[in-house]
């Protein structure tokens, strides 16, 4: 310790910072194959791993009534064999491949993620072509499927955050609209799903002509066009009639649900309601005023639940779109987004951790945002972009966002200009209105025995309680 | 005064190169440029972790790095998040057994600030240290324990398994995240002594990777960090030694509220750094990692016993590293069913190794994991740091994907044998019990959302 003692530091001032480079949300190429598949491309030098990312037109809402989660089984379906390979030898040239792939189903329509060393992209697509042209539904796997996914069901009712995000569903949404309930069905629903029926669900919404494939990385030397001709290309498929949307309504009525957890050390609160997609000219100062409301630490949540008074490890505010349509001439919203507010606070201060959140939400209501804070979400929203947008994943991810939203292909990077225009009025006003104190549905999952009575003294509407 | 050496271009590194670099006061500096995307990262390792902790102190290291985030003399509160935030970086700490990280990603015109708040903290963080934040991140942290360990089901699975195969004494034998009483325990005393014993210029390794100019990049380096002294005080963690395996099997049941029966073990295995660590790893990845491997194929598709099983590997310097086997089973399977194909399994693959096939396809997964850590700037100076902290090396970042793939199958076999077996593993079983009021209404509730909310 003795050098320590002797010297010091040298001080110097912050630095300021250097001449900003030029970045932009790539910009992809637009193309479609002669079967009538749309593929947007995107060359990210430097992205050995490419990303592929295909969207089906088959939306939760299609599925069979009483059927709810075929849309899961079926996108796990498609890699359990093809015409040309049995489902473990189709694991295994995957595998051989060095290439992931996932797929999921989602109220907008079901999207499968291929990701892959550039050198064997045009084997992974072969595969993935055969996948989708061609799967087999083997009886045995889809039971099988069917059988995996009811022992997941009671895995994700016990974790506290899946669970709050289902009650909250179910509390915002109409019993008779698909996004009330469970987007991997419940256990009476998948019980119900064979074989059969996953042939059927596929042969009436899977085809190339409504299918999307968006394509990143590092093409260089890469004859793309040749790989997708002898792929995706080969493909054949009927013309489908558009599918309408139905609209999204929601009972934002000030109102808790407790789903009860004795013994609980915290409570997961989720709290939230519906409010504008990204077709809404909205969208940027929402997504501005939510980030100053809790889009990290240094928010205004977390400034005061943790870095004041250590409630929680963190509560974040977010917008998520659910669904969105193709615009129609009037402009505006075509769809909604999730906005909620969600984080875990110790079981004993749940009472006066949600009293200060609601402070939190009464100030922003009363007295605005400061330019201050405007200025720092600005600036770092459109600031980490380059960050953000490094991995040929990431690109893919929003493009294909992009796609299933029917937003055009500039979205993304007219959104930086939007956001860098939108000012600290119109930031306060979307997040106020996203956000107001008395229309917010609030889900806590935790020991009712403890948080009931703090919570019902706070005021914020009606106090129920169900079985966890 | 800085001195630097360019190593010559490594084949299958996709071209990357680092030039290696020490300032007078002992802090390495490890710069890789990278022009493709205008940003950088910079990555600080410091070589203290759990590992340092003494008896009653657990969880002291993760705690202070915390602190680092709560302000030093130049910087106010929570001036780093909000600097660096404003600035259009991302940053974050994180806590292992064997090192403590700090990184900012940063647009590359900004990359000066993120040197300046590294070193601001580097050299100043007692003066802004104080009880009340100290108070305020023990409670902040010991929520962070509640969400990802007690809250959640299984959640210290990990901790338990850890506990078993790192004999009581051990260094490794507690997890970064620490008990509740340990951290209730923590005084701003222990926080000073640990910054006093561990920070300093020479026990850290700093990396810059990503579009810079690595001149002026190490006159910055110079600049803000030159004049931070070097100590001594650093003490070396207990001696991590161990036998190569267990010698017998160790066995922990857990009756608890979770949602089905699990079989979790922890085997003990070769040191990273090592090529038979590499063996061990493509030998996990052929029995247990993704849907082609062995035990998914036995388990969840021919047997259709369980949910999901796998392997995952935690790769350790200073100790033996740990193999990890998880598996989750169906409604109305019994563990010693599971227990009985899983060894079934293990012992075919001592005795036979890998297939040609399945070494091919464990190279190329490893293969792709390994690009995918290099795909980011972030990814690349946090590797950097890895091999320069752990085995004195930044240079092995660049060549560790080549070694995967020098591995032979009957390598792979060999490490199996050795240390897959029973006499070599902690195993932790779950029993499900019923909560006092968890009645079977769930008929009414029984969703199951396809996403977390966050």
């Amino acid at each position: 310790m003795s050098d320590a003692v002797t010297t010091t530091m040298t001080f110097h001032p912050q630095p300021s910072a250097g001449a900003a480079k030029l970045w932009a949300f790539p910009a992809p190429e637009r193309a479609e194959l002669s079967n009538g598949l749309t593929v947007l491309r995107c060359h990210r030098p430097g992205q050995q791993v490419v990303a592929v990312e295909i969207n089906l037109a088959a939306p939760l809402e299609a599925e069979p009534a009483g059927l709810d989660g075929i849309a899961t089984i079926m996108a796990r379906a498609l890699s359990e064999g093809t015409d040309k390979h049995t489902a473990e030898e189709f694991a295994a040239e995957l595998e051989r491949c060095g290439a992931t792939l996932d797929a999921h189903a989602d109220h907008p329509g079901v999207r499968v993620s291929l990701e892959v060393p550039v050198s064997r992209l045009p084997k992974a697509l072969g595969l993935l072509a055969d996948a989708l042209r061609a799967p087999a539904f083997p009886e045995g796997e889809v039971e099988r499927l069917v059988r995996n996914r009811l022992d997941e069901i009671p895995h994700e009712l016990a974790n506290p955050a899946r669970r709050a995000s289902m009650a909250l569903s179910k509390e915002l949404f109409p019993a008779e609209a698909r996004m009330s309930r469970p987007r991997q069905g419940t256990q009476e629903t998948v019980e119900g799903i064979d074989a059969a029926a996953v042939r059927a669900f596929y042969e009436t919404h899977v085809r190339p002509s409504t299918t999307t494939a968006v394509v990143v990385g590092d093409l260089t030397g890469v004859d793309l066009d040749k790989a997708l001709a002898e792929t995706l290309g080969t493909w054949t498929g009927g013309a489908a009639e558009p599918r309408p949307m139905a609209p999204i309504t929601a009972d934002d009525t000030g109102r808790v649900v407790i789903v009860d957890r004795p013994g609980a050390v915290q409570t997961q609160l989720l709290i939230g309601r519906i409010g504008a997609d990204r077709h809404d000219r909205v969208w940027p100062a929402q997504v501005l005023g939510t980030y100053c409301l809790g889009g990290t630490l240094t928010s205004r949540l977390d400034r005061v639940l943790r870095e004041e008074k250590g409630y929680t490890y963190g509560v974040r505010a977010f917008g998520q779109v659910l669904r969105s349509a193709a615009p129609d001439a009037s402009g505006g919203a075509t769809g909604a987004a999730m906005l909620a507010i969600s984080g875990s606070v110790a079981t004993e201060v749940t009472g006066p951790a949600l009293e200060d959140l609601w402070k939190v939400l009464g100030t922003l209501k009363e007295e605005g945002l400061t330019d201050a804070e405007r200025d720092v979400a600005v600036q770092n929203l459109v600031g980490v972009a380059p960050l953000k947008y490094e991995t040929a994943a990431a690109v893919a991810g929003t493009l294909a966002d992009q796609v299933e939203q029917h937003l055009p292909d500039d979205f993304q990077a007219q959104l930086y200009t939007r956001l860098a225009e939108t000012g600290t009025v119109e930031a306060t006003a979307a997040v106020v209105s996203a956000f107001p104190p008395d229309r917010l549905v609030t889900v806590l999952v935790g020991d009712a025995s403890k948080i009931e009575e703090p919570v019902k003294a706070l005021g914020i509407g009606e106090v129920r309680v169900i079985q966890g | 005064m800085p001195m630097g050496h360019t190593a010559t271009e490594q084949a299958g590194s996709g071209g990357l190169t680092a030039t290696e670099h020490r300032l007078a006061n002992g802090l390495r500096v490890v710069l890789s440029e990278d022009h493709l995307t205008p940003v950088a990262a910079v990555c600080l390792w410091y070589d203290v972790g759990s590992r340092h902790e003494v008896k009653g102190r657990t969880g002291l290291a993760h705690l202070f790095e915390h602190l680092m985030f709560q302000g030093s003399s130049q910087v106010k509160g929570n001036g780093h998040f909000e600097l660096v935030q404003g600035a259009g970086g991302s940053l974050n700490g994180t806590t292992s057994f064997e090192r403590t990280n700090y990184f900012e990603t940063m647009p590359a015109h900004q990359v000066e600030l993120a040197l300046w708040l590294e070193a601001d903290r580097m050299g100043s963080l007692l003066t802004a240290l104080d009880e009340e934040s100290l108070e305020n991140q023990r409670d902040v942290v010991k929520n962070e324990r509640r969400q990802r360990y007690d809250n959640v089901p299984y959640g210290t699975a990990f901790e338990r398994l850890v506990a078993m195969a790192y004999p009581e004494g051990h260094p490794y034998h507690h997890t970064p995240i620490g008990s509740m009483a340990d951290l209730d325990a923590a005084s701003l005393e222990d926080a000073r002594e640990f910054f006093r014993t561990y920070y300093a210029p020479n026990n850290a390794v700093l990396a810059v990777v990503g579009d810079i100019d690595p001149e002026q990049t190490l006159a910055w380096i110079e600049k803000y960090f030159g004049t931070i002294p070097s100590h001594d005080g650093k003490r070396p963690p207990r001696d991590g030694t161990l036998p190569d395996v267990i010698g017998g099997q160790l066995r922990e049941v857990v009756e608890e509220e979770v949602p089905a029966r699990a079989l979790m073990a922890a085997y003990r295995l070769p040191h990273d750094g090592t090529r038979e660590a590499d063996a061990a790893d493509l030998a996990l990845t052929v029995l247990g990692g993704g849907e082609s491997s062995r035990l998914h194929n036995r388990l969840v598709r021919r047997d259709r016993t369980a949910v999901a099983a796998g392997f995952g590997l935690l790769r350790l310097a200073g100790a033996p590293s740990l193999g990890w086997l998880d598996v989750k089973t169906s409604a109305g399977v019994e563990v010693p069913d599971i227990e009985a194909a899983v060894d079934e399994e293990l012992a075919r693959f001592a005795e036979e190794g890998p297939t040609p096939e399945e070494m091919e396809r464990a190279q190329a997964q490893l293969e792709r994991e390994w690009l995918d850590r290099l795909a980011t700037v972030g990814g690349r100076a946090d590797e950097l740091c890895r091999y320069a902290v752990l085995f004195g090396d930044p240079q092995l970042a660049l060549t560790a994907v080549e070694r995967v793939l020098q591995v032979t199958a009957e390598e792979v076999r060999a490490v199996a044998q050795a240390r897959l077996r029973p006499d070599n593993r902690a195993v932790l079983v779950y029993e499900p019990v019923q909560g006092a009021q968890q009645a079977d209404d769930t008929a009414e509730d029984n969703d199951a959302e396809g996403e977390s909310a966050q």
